[in-house]
């Protein structure tokens, strides 16, 4: 077969969005210390409780070690060359509008293919746009509000609602949870508030965009999503970041909320600077994300594609504690180059007739590592729990690697359980069918790869399952020798 | 116990009584025993160990095993038969080959098969080349306790094209000494170019004593061998009971294991199984039945490390009582592993509210032409089977019965011999009926 | 239309093909009848292109160019279809998709204009009428839990819609029982056409009395020993393949 110089043409290809807008930053020197955390708290202006809280962490962290177990290699990072705090020069003079905005921040959405306005135009999507850090432009604040939903960023919300602040942040993944969150606890610089009050319908999809810039800025985001008795919130996150030498360090924390009968589904693309060919300046993505369905019939749903990052490490994971709450998880995760990933879920089952499902769709092209982690827990008193895992991996040539590990522990006889996995390569036999009916090599695994990751791109809502397979074919045209 | 863990095993590593080794054999067992000195016990932070603690073996104080047991009668074996199941018997108690409880029969040309100590003391050089051959170095934990201890066991020699028609069967038995004390010993299992035999190991006890068997099984299957395994674990209730099994096969050889596990208290399997020629076929099989009190903990690990190979990895298992069960395989594809066609499934019925299962069927894939796949359920019994059996005028109690040896039937029915399968069939059945399946 | 001289082919180390001749006319409808591995298939795929195939002497002249320099795409858009014989599942490969996409490739490389969603469709739905085919068909993936008929139905239907200019039927009758038989034939004879030539690949004479060829050949051992008209499949039908054996060894 030929087409193996297209495979190399487009494993190489240099990363579209690689560029760097020329913004002047107010960083904060790299380092870590006590006096940091004081300083990243003051800048923001936070309430007391907040610095304490951020101290408490630091001191915490201090004493942990860095997880060692996932199936990824990279240099040890030192988190003392790293710079925790970086805004735009003038952060009282937050622009009101899109026309405040500085342009070079505008010519960068428009670089990537996202203005802000006509996204406003086109989708009907309130975006709160993180540039390094600190939000810059909130639209559709006003509708929300009429509907009674909060929709900011954390250091808004610290400002305006501390109460509901202190009340959940860190009530799902505690500073003691792990490293990254704890280290996201001390240092986070900022990221979403979303509050959805009872009986509530959130009247349109939330979006953010997250872009990591600055350099050296590891990014530390902070997201809390609070649905309250009978709520319904979308929330979609995407990413894209410019080209850099440095690892860049992301690790964020993401909170979710959801009391009885409320539902939240969170969505995220991400698209990442994944590394050089050799692997050099792509992103770290240790990101910890997790759900608590607390109320009965609570439903939470977690629906991700991931194709950019270095490494990426994470496991959006649902304790399903109310009873018959529902806890879901689908995933497509793409590999190519020299990108390693370790994800999966934890779906763990408390309540009573909780149900889950698990969909994890891995492609692995080039010299990709990926590794689908899971757990399924049924504790002692999850009568009548329910979970149905299907878990696929696709390689795309002969120097990829995919490791499927699903954890599973029943504690529970009334438990039904499922798992299947399969390991497969797009089969000549399919290429050739699909080229001898006149399609050329690359529609054809475009269109392989599209039916593999269906079941997923079905659960994204619309436009972002556009998106979604927009990113796919990209990322593996010709991938296929 | 509480101090140094190491201590624990002083006693398990004191030196065998037996005579004088070949010095090759006396430079093993020291190494392994300075290996195990310098080593920090399993414990659940290793992968390996996540779901099984070894605390409450270690509380045993297990002493090893010194001199044979002779006092056995073969009238005594009879409890412990199968009846109708012909075989070229070989018997070892408590870890020793006692050729007077044995019935090996003739053996075709080219067959060797006997007690290990003896092979050695007529021929010392005889398994130099074949002793620790497959064990993966550093040998794990318990296999390196065995090699320390390494004195006795059964060794199947066949040489190129032999075969041996009827199965060969070694009763593992097990008789209650004044204190605790582990038996260790090591199997020794080749056969050569085209050589084909089945082999059935029965681990029984007389009476319901607390012991340890911590066995280590190496088999190598020449080109195009084909061996039958079948390994029946029946200990007693309050017995421990390792095995460390190392499978490696070259070029067109068929394996087809089974592994049925319905004794002892702590149960820990280990079953190595690593492809050397292409076209091999691995077929392991098990099922377990943990009832009150039980652990039974099976881990897999088929390395594919060369292409065309095939291997098929189907566990079942019925949960009760207190019971509990851990099923962790493994399949590794090696890079240049092509064509690897490996399929896993681990299936459970859970018939109580205390038992627990903690499955981990696990793929890691390094090549790309390959066809690999998992399954694992957890279940309890379908009410509708229930419902329909009942319907017909069948009790509960033994609706359930039926359920459940229908479930373990498709292992069951994998076993060679009628006579073996009707013992087994009713073994579960009378375990089953003993446990309340609430 | 197609020409082809002195093709040898290997499978791996193993000569499969030793030195075949075909001429095929436009319009003619040829068989290609033989015993098990005598080359039939291999014949079939290393027309259409398929990889695992080592050509060593000879050409096939299609429409004026050889073939072997060609990509399988780019054979399938001059006009060559292969009815495969084990079509393959293309799990979650939606059907319209795919067969739109084929199409607008071949009319491109044709230098016809795509075809918009109405007229594709209203396309489609009368070559569906064809084979009897269901339009749940086109919400169904390509191949994915279709019966053996069904897959076969399937291949004609996309022959159908293609409109190739020589067709090649690996097999096609295989695993069919009667009344998909003659679905499956009815389909291929509304499609015969004056510039519509087929190369049917069989085993048995059964087909034939459906799909009536202007032309049997005999394969064996890799080289065409017997050309003839349709009575040449009943003498087949007739005395088996055993004495083709015979013939090979005299020759």
């Amino acid at each position: 077969m030929t087409g193996a110089p297209a495979v190399e043409d487009i494993v190489r290809s240099e990363y579209e969005h690689g560029f760097t807008t020329e913004i002047e930053s107010d960083t904060l020197p790299p380092g870590l210390d006590e006096d940091v955390v004081r300083a990243i708290s003051r800048r923001k202006g936070e309430p007391e409780f907040m610095v304490e809280q951020r101290l408490k962490a630091y001191r915490h962290w201090l004493t942990m070690r860095e997880p060692e177990w996932a199936s990824v290699h990279y240099p040890r990072i030192d988190f003392q060359s790293i710079s925790y705090y970086s805004a735009p020069k003038r952060p009282e003079d937050m622009p009101k509008s899109l026309d405040e905005i500085d342009p070079a921040l505008l010519e960068t959405y428009n670089k990537l293919g996202i203005p802000i306005e006509e996204q406003k135009a086109l989708a009907g999507i309130a975006v709160d746009a993180v540039f390094d850090s600190v939000s810059v432009a909130t639209t559709f604040r006003a509708t929300l509000a009429e509907a009674g939903v909060i929709f900011c960023s954390i250091s808004e919300a610290l400002h305006d609602y501390p109460e509901l602040v202190k009340q959940y942040m860190g009530s799902v993944v505690p500073h003691t949870d792990n490293y990254y969150a704890g280290l996201n606890a001390a240092v986070f610089s900022d990221g979403t508030f979303v509050y959805v009050p009872k009986g509530v319908r959130c009247p349109m999809e939330l979006s953010t965009y997250f872009r990591i810039n600055a350099r050296n800025t590891g990014q530390f985001e902070r997201t809390l999503i609070i649905a309250e008795a009978g709520s319904y919130v979308s929330y979609l996150e995407g990413c894209t970041a410019p080209q850099r030498d440095e690892n860049q360090l992301h690790a964020a924390v993401v909170e979710l909320i959801a009391m009885e009968d409320a539902e939240i589904k969170y969505s995220t693309v991400q698209n990442w600077y994944p590394g050089d060919a050799q692997g050099r300046g792509g992103i770290y993505n240790f990101v910890t994300k997790r759900g608590d369905c607390r109320g009965a019939r609570s439903k939470i749903s977690w629906t991700q594609v991931e194709t950019g990052s270095a490494i990426t490490w994470k496991y959006p994971s649902c304790i399903l504690r109310g009873e018959g709450s529902v806890g879901e998880f689908y995933s497509v995760a793409v590999t190519k180059g020299r990108q390693q990933a370790d994800t999966g879920t934890k779906m763990i089952h408390i309540g009573k007739n909780t149900s889950s499902t698990i969909v994890s769709k891995g492609i692995s092209a080039g010299e990709g590592q990926q590794t689908y982690r899971g757990l399924v827990r049924i504790g002692p008193r999850a009568e009548g729990a329910r979970n149905h895992t299907q878990c696929d991996s696709l390689l795309i040539g002969d120097r990829c690697t995919a490791n499927t590990f699903p954890y599973i522990e029943v504690k529970h006889p009334s438990a039904q359980m499922e798992h299947e996995a399969t390991t497969s390569k797009i089969s000549d036999d399919q290429l050739f069918y699909c080229r001898s009916r006149g399609l050329n090599e690359e529609d054809a695994v475009s269109m392989i790869v599209n039916g593999f990751c269906k079941e997923v791109f079905n659960e994204l809502p619309m436009e972002f399952a556009v998106e979604a397979q927009k990113l796919l074919s990209i990322s593996l045209e010709g991938a296929v020798g | 116990m509480n101090g140094d863990p190491q201590i624990g095993f002083e006693r398990w590593l004191a030196e065998p009584s037996a005579g004088a080794a070949p010095d090759w054999l006396e430079s093993f067992r020291s190494g392994a025993r300075e290996d195990v000195r310098a080593r920090l016990l399993p414990h659940s932070k290793e992968e390996a160990w996540r779901y099984t603690s070894v605390k409450s073996l270690l509380e045993q104080g297990f002493a090893q095993s010194d001199e044979t047991m002779t006092a056995l009668q073969p009238d005594d074996l009879e409890e412990i038969l199968v009846p109708g199941f012909e075989t070229h018997r070989l018997v070892l108690v408590n870890g020793r080959y006692v050729p007077e409880l044995s019935a090996p029969g003739d053996w075709p040309e080219g067959v060797r098969v006997g007690g290990l100590r003896a092979l050695l003391e007529s021929d010392p050089d005889a398994l130099r080349e074949r002793i620790n051959a497959t064990v993966d170095e550093p040998q794990p934990f318990f296999s390196a306790l065995n090699t320390a201890g390494l004195d006795d066991g059964l060794v199947v020699l066949l040489g190129p094209g032999a075969i041996v028609e009827r199965p060969i069967e070694l009763i593992h038995l097990s008789v209650g000494l004044d204190e605790p004390r582990v038996a260790q010993p090591r199997h020794i299992v080749r056969l050569d170019a085209a050589a084909q035999a089945t082999l059935v190991e029965r681990y029984v006890s007389l009476g319901n004593s607390v012991y340890c068997t911590n066995s280590v099984v190496e088999v190598s299957l020449g080109r195009d061998a084909i061996l039958r395994h079948e390994r029946v674990q029946m200990e007693s209730p309050n017995a421990f009971h390792l095995t460390g099994l190392y499978l490696v096969q070259d070029e067109n050889s068929h394996y087809m294991g089974v592994n049925i596990g319905l004794g002892a208290r702590w149960a820990r399997t280990d079953l190595n199984a690593r492809f050397r020629g292409r076209h091999a076929e691995c077929v392991l099989r098990g099922l377990y039945l943990a009832g009150d009190g039980q652990l039974l903990d099976y881990h897999l690990d088929v390395d594919h490390a060369v292409p065309d190979c095939r291997s098929q990895e189907n566990f079942k298992g019925i949960l009760h009582g207190k019971g509990r069960a851990v099923f962790d395989g493994r399949v590794l594809v090696a890079k240049d592993a092509q064509k690897t066609d490996a399929a896993m499934s681990n299936r459970n019925l859970m018939l109580s509210e205390q038992a627990e299962v903690d499955t981990k069927p696990r793929l890691e894939i390094k090549a790309d032409d390959v066809k690999c796949s998992h399954g694992t359920t957890v279940g309890q019994i379908d009410p509708e089977m229930l419902f329909y059996l009942r319907s017909r005028g069948i009790s509960e109690p033994l609706a359930r019965r039926m359920v459940c040896l229908g479930f373990a039937g498709e292992i069951i029915e994998t076993l060679g011999s009628e006579a073996l399968r009707e013992h087994i069939s009713e073994q579960v059945g009378r375990r089953l009926e003993a446990t309340s399946l609430s | 239309m197609l020409s082809v001289k002195g093709l040898r082919a290997n499978v791996g180390d193993k000569e499969i093909l030793r030195g075949l001749d075909l001429e095929v006319g436009p319009g003619e409808v040829h068989a290609i009848m033989g015993p098990n591995g005598s080359g039939k298939s291999t014949f079939a795929h290393v027309l259409s292109g398929r990889a695992g195939y080592g050509v060593t002497a000879g050409s096939a002249i299609f429409e004026g160019r050889d073939l072997f320099d060609l990509e399988p795409e780019e054979r399938a858009r001059l006009g060559l279809f292969l009815a495969f014989q084990y079509p393959v599942e293309l799990p979650g490969v939606n059907n319209t998709y795919f067969l739109k996409a084929a199409l607008n490739s071949i009319r491109k490389a044709r230098g016809e204009s795509e075809l918009d969603a109405v007229s594709f469709l209203r396309l489609i739905k009368e070559r569906l009428k064809i084979l009897h085919l269901d339009d749940s068909l086109l919400k169904r993936a390509v191949n994915a839990g279709f019966s053996g008929g069904e897959k076969k139905r399937n291949e004609i239907f996309q022959m159908a819609l293609l409109e190739p200019r020589l067709a090649i039927l690996d097999e096609t009758d295989s695993g069919l029982d009667i009344d998909a038989l003659r679905v499956v034939a009815d389909g291929v004879n509304a499609l015969r056409g004056p510039e519509r030539s087929m190369i049917v690949v069989t085993h048995y004479q059964r087909l034939l009395d459906y799909i009536e060829p202007d032309y049997v050949h005999v394969l064996a051992k890799g080289r065409i020993i017997r050309s003839g008209g349709k009575e040449l499949a009943l003498e087949l039908e007739e005395k088996g393949y055993g004495w083709i054996d015979a013939e090979v060894e005299a020759a």
